[in-house]
């Protein structure tokens, strides 16, 4: 009889599972910063994916260990599909080569590439030093170490941008970290910070406080996003990293060993969820160009960054050497 | 800002926003008594149904979780000794001795009433203080923040009077806690264990939910009369506690100041601001009114601060488009799907959307004192069930509430880890609640310690130089003065017999 139960069991089971239709349940993004701007443009693509699923697809707030964190939460759940990982280039590619984390961005199933933004140095509006960037360099020439400028979290792509154009043009300030660029924000307005390195939701939110002179990209796009501000290139400043490799991005992953047929429906309604007029034109009202690429893609997107990014690593210790000689 | 009510009142008075507003002060209230989920976890989850609603409505219903959701995490401290949240882990000093004494449904709705009034003066401040709290919350850096961890770190002291040192050691080892994870600074590991999953540090509220609602559950077992019908007062919708609560206008007016003060400072550590305010509510008492065993001063202080808090987070949110904490920084995002930017553009550009939240928040506390009063007598009546019942319920509503948090069973362990050493502190005499005082503000304190060093270009001077820094940490040597020294007259042959039992 016990074991007349268990094959009953193990028939329902197996038979269920053969019918159940993926997702039968609500989908978790697990997102690897704290709440904030960049939150929301991931917010509005799950909702719209979630509405081409027909289940809700949330953003979870995994913060931790640069980003790390959520990658390893993510991969700690199973390879079934309700787990979508926010593949954020820190944590997916930078971290790796960093020695902080042990995989590459071949170790996923990429869906959709999501959003990308350029980052850009600010200054408080009314702080006549400043100019334009020619004279903030001038100024962070003649006072070695001295200013102070924060971007955001440490070792992470604004940080890496700031350090790659200030090694450009021989010049160091203090880096001062701060969990939340928002935070930063504050204590720029509260003149304790020379300059910020900021995402283009900052922007947006702080525009009437904050004079962009600098944005660290040599898209023309991107001028768009912070009111049409110079990009660093035309103050003859060669930034060493084209295309996304001074961007942040984010790429949004599945484990590898998912089934091709769960996989195929997530890259499926992700791809119809980024297509939406409605969607794309959300995420470009907050500073977030929607990058457009699909699976096929990831390889010969991310390749080139990964080899750019290493330029950038060695502008960060560039900068910590830089800042010792100075003390 | 007048003018700013005027703009949003057509949005906010109708049906749809009412009746939303007040669905989300009832769900925020069930969010917040479940231990381990809080106004955070609220928002969180009504996120993807408010994008489909219209902005002020939408808004409103996010805001009453929040409102809620701060004031639900009274009801189980008061009743069950089990802090709904964090910010409520102050409120049972003396909520959960008044329930132990029979007076559940006096203590609960003193709990409510004190909420929704302390968010009404914080309402009162964030509409027509706004301006001028942001312009003062910029003149907060990170040398100002330090010197506020520090007067939060003396106040354990305070909170744990009778044994200071056993409160100093309690909170040492929450100042350890905190060290747990990434040093923000270097990005390096620290005690992890080599674990993931340490990589944060242990959730701040697996450690509150285990070593107050296990260490409960553990102590109720080893007390027994598990079948025993507890005595519980007649329970029954009156107006008494409005009533209580006028005789502490005072407190109850000074607790929502300290509270508005803490929420719009952004990042200086909303939850202890009902510590804070409790520790000045009792040192401020007058002796037979016995804090911590039973005064309603020391729920009105706790629960009125922790709830101003909520108005005084928004004031940064809205206006400098800088959230005050977790959850203004979700309510931020919400914002800003659906379609505006906080800041200064949000109250040139759409009037009506910022005079709308304002009275959102308002009607929200308006609705919370109501409701309050109202479910006080339901809420009290969980006392009525047998110890055989409730422990268990406890324990599976602790289990869930700490699993939700981040789906990680790691969590739950966690939890029970701290449910012993709750326990194990409890047994000895160890007070619980400088634990997380250390907890909270450990992180505070160093990061700050070391940004304002970094920012620095004359050394430790940078803490005097600035007046708002200077005045604190004067504060704080003259707070620690007098703690050294009451504590040294104490501690004298003919002070030995006062000892005051410790808080838990």
């Amino acid at each position: 009889m016990k074991r007349l139960f268990v094959l009953a069991t193990a028939v329902w089971l197996a038979s269920s599972s053969v019918h159940a239709e993926f997702p039968e349940r609500n989908i978790e993004n697990i997102y690897p910063w704290g709440p904030g701007a960049t939150m929301s443009a991931s917010q509005i693509i799950a909702d719209a994916m979630g509405q081409e699923l027909g289940v809700n697809v949330s953003v979870v707030s995994t913060p931790g260990a640069a980003g790390t964190k959520a990658f390893l939460t993510a991969l700690d759940k199973p390879a079934d599909g309700y787990t979508i990982i926010d593949g954020y280039v820190a944590p997916l590619v930078l971290q790796p080569m960093l020695g902080k984390a042990d995989w590459t961005y071949n170790d996923f199933t990429p869906l959709w590439a999501a959003t990308s933004n350029s980052f850009a140095i600010a200054v408080r509006k009314d702080d006549d030093r400043f100019a334009d960037f020619r004279a903030l360099i001038a100024h962070a020439k003649d006072n070695p170490g001295k200013l102070r400028y924060s971007p955001g979290v440490t070792d992470a792509l604004p940080h890496m941008v700031a350090a790659k154009v200030m090694q450009t043009s021989d010049v160091v300030a203090q880096v001062v970290p701060y969990p939340e660029i928002d935070n930063a924000v504050k204590d720029l307005r509260g003149g304790i910070l020379d300059f910020v390195v900021i995402n283009p939701g900052v922007y947006t939110t702080n525009k009437d406080e904050l004079r962009v002179l600098a944005v660290l990209s040599d898209l023309e796009d991107a001028s768009k996003t912070y009111g049409g501000a110079p990009l660093v290139g035309s103050f003859d400043v060669d930034l060493g990293m084209t295309g996304l490799a001074p961007m942040g991005w984010n790429w949004w992953l599945i484990h590898k060993d998912t089934p091709a047929d769960v996989a195929a429906k997530l890259q499926d309604s992700m791809g119809k969820a980024v297509a939406r007029d409605e969607v794309k034109q959300k995420l470009l009202d907050m500073g977030y160009v929607p990058l457009g690429y699909g699976p096929d893609k990831y390889k010969e997107v991310v390749a080139p960054v990964a080899a750019d990014l290493k330029s950038g690593i060695d502008a960060i210790a560039w900068e910590k050497d830089k800042l010792k000689s100075t003390k | 800002m007048l003018d700013l009510l005027y703009a949003g009142a057509s949005l906010s008075f109708n049906l749809h926003a009412l009746t939303l507003t007040t669905l989300g002060i009832l769900g925020g209230l069930i969010i917040g008594v479940l231990p381990g989920l809080g106004p955070l976890m609220g928002i969180v989850l009504l996120l993807p149904l408010a994008f489909h609603l219209p902005p002020i409505p939408a808004m409103g219903m996010l805001i009453a979780i929040y409102i809620g959701g701060s004031a639900g995490g009274s009801i189980s401290a008061i009743l069950l000794r089990v802090p709904g949240t964090p910010l409520a882990a102050a409120t049972l000093f003396d909520g959960f001795p008044m329930a132990q004494k029979g007076r559940a449904q006096d203590a609960v709705g003193l709990a409510m009433t004190s909420s929704a009034v302390g968010g009404l003066v914080g309402g009162l401040v964030l509409v027509f203080l706004s301006p001028l709290l942001a312009k003062f919350a910029l003149r907060f850096a990170p040398p100002e923040y330090f010197a506020m961890a520090v007067l939060g770190v003396l106040t354990i002291a305070l909170v744990s009077e009778g044994s200071a040192l056993k409160g100093l050691l309690a909170g040492g080892l929450g100042l350890f806690l905190s060290m747990i994870g990434t040093d923000e600074f270097t990005n390096a590991y620290r005690f992890t264990l080599d674990s993931f999953r340490l990589s944060s540090g242990p959730h701040l509220v697996a450690v509150v939910v285990g070593l107050f609602a296990l260490s409960e559950v553990f102590f109720q077992i080893q007390t027994g009369n598990l079948l025993a019908r507890p005595n519980v007062q007649r329970l029954k919708v009156t107006f008494s506690a409005l009533k209580i609560l006028a005789r502490h206008k005072v407190n109850l007016f000074r607790s929502s100041m300290i509270g508005t003060f803490f929420g719009a400072i952004p990042g200086a550590g909303g939850d202890v601001s009902a510590f804070i305010s409790y520790a000045t509510a009792k040192k401020l008492a007058r002796a037979e009114e016995k804090y911590g065993e039973g005064a309603e001063g020391g729920v009105v202080a706790t629960e009125a601060a922790n709830n101003a808090c909520c108005g005084g987070a928004l004031i940064p949110t809205l206006s400098l488009g800088i959230p005050g904490d977790a959850s203004t920084a979700v309510l931020m995002g919400a914002l800003i799907l659906l379609g505006f930017f906080p800041g200064p553009d949000l109250f040139r550009d759409h009037p009506d959307v910022a005079g709308g939240i304002f009275i959102a928040y308002l009607m929200g506390n308006a609705i919370l004192l109501l409701l309050g009063t109202l479910l006080a007598p339901v809420f009290g009546s969980v006392l009525i069930v047998r110890k055989a019942w409730l422990l268990p319920a406890v324990l599976l509503l602790s289990t869930l509430g700490t699993y939700a948090l981040q789906s990680s069973v790691f969590d739950l362990w966690v939890m029970l880890a701290f449910g012993l050493i709750g326990y194990i502190m409890r047994r000895a005499g160890y007070p619980l609640a400088p634990l997380i005082i250390g907890m909270i503000l450990g992180s505070t304190m160093e990061s700050n310690l070391r940004r304002s060093l970094l920012l620095s270009q004359d050394g430790l001077m940078i803490f005097v130089e600035r007046p708002i820094s200077a005045l604190i940490l004067l504060i704080d040597l003259v707070l620690l003065v007098a703690i050294v020294y009451s504590t040294v007259r104490s501690s004298r042959p003919s002070g030995a017999g006062k000892e005051v039992a410790a808080l838990p």
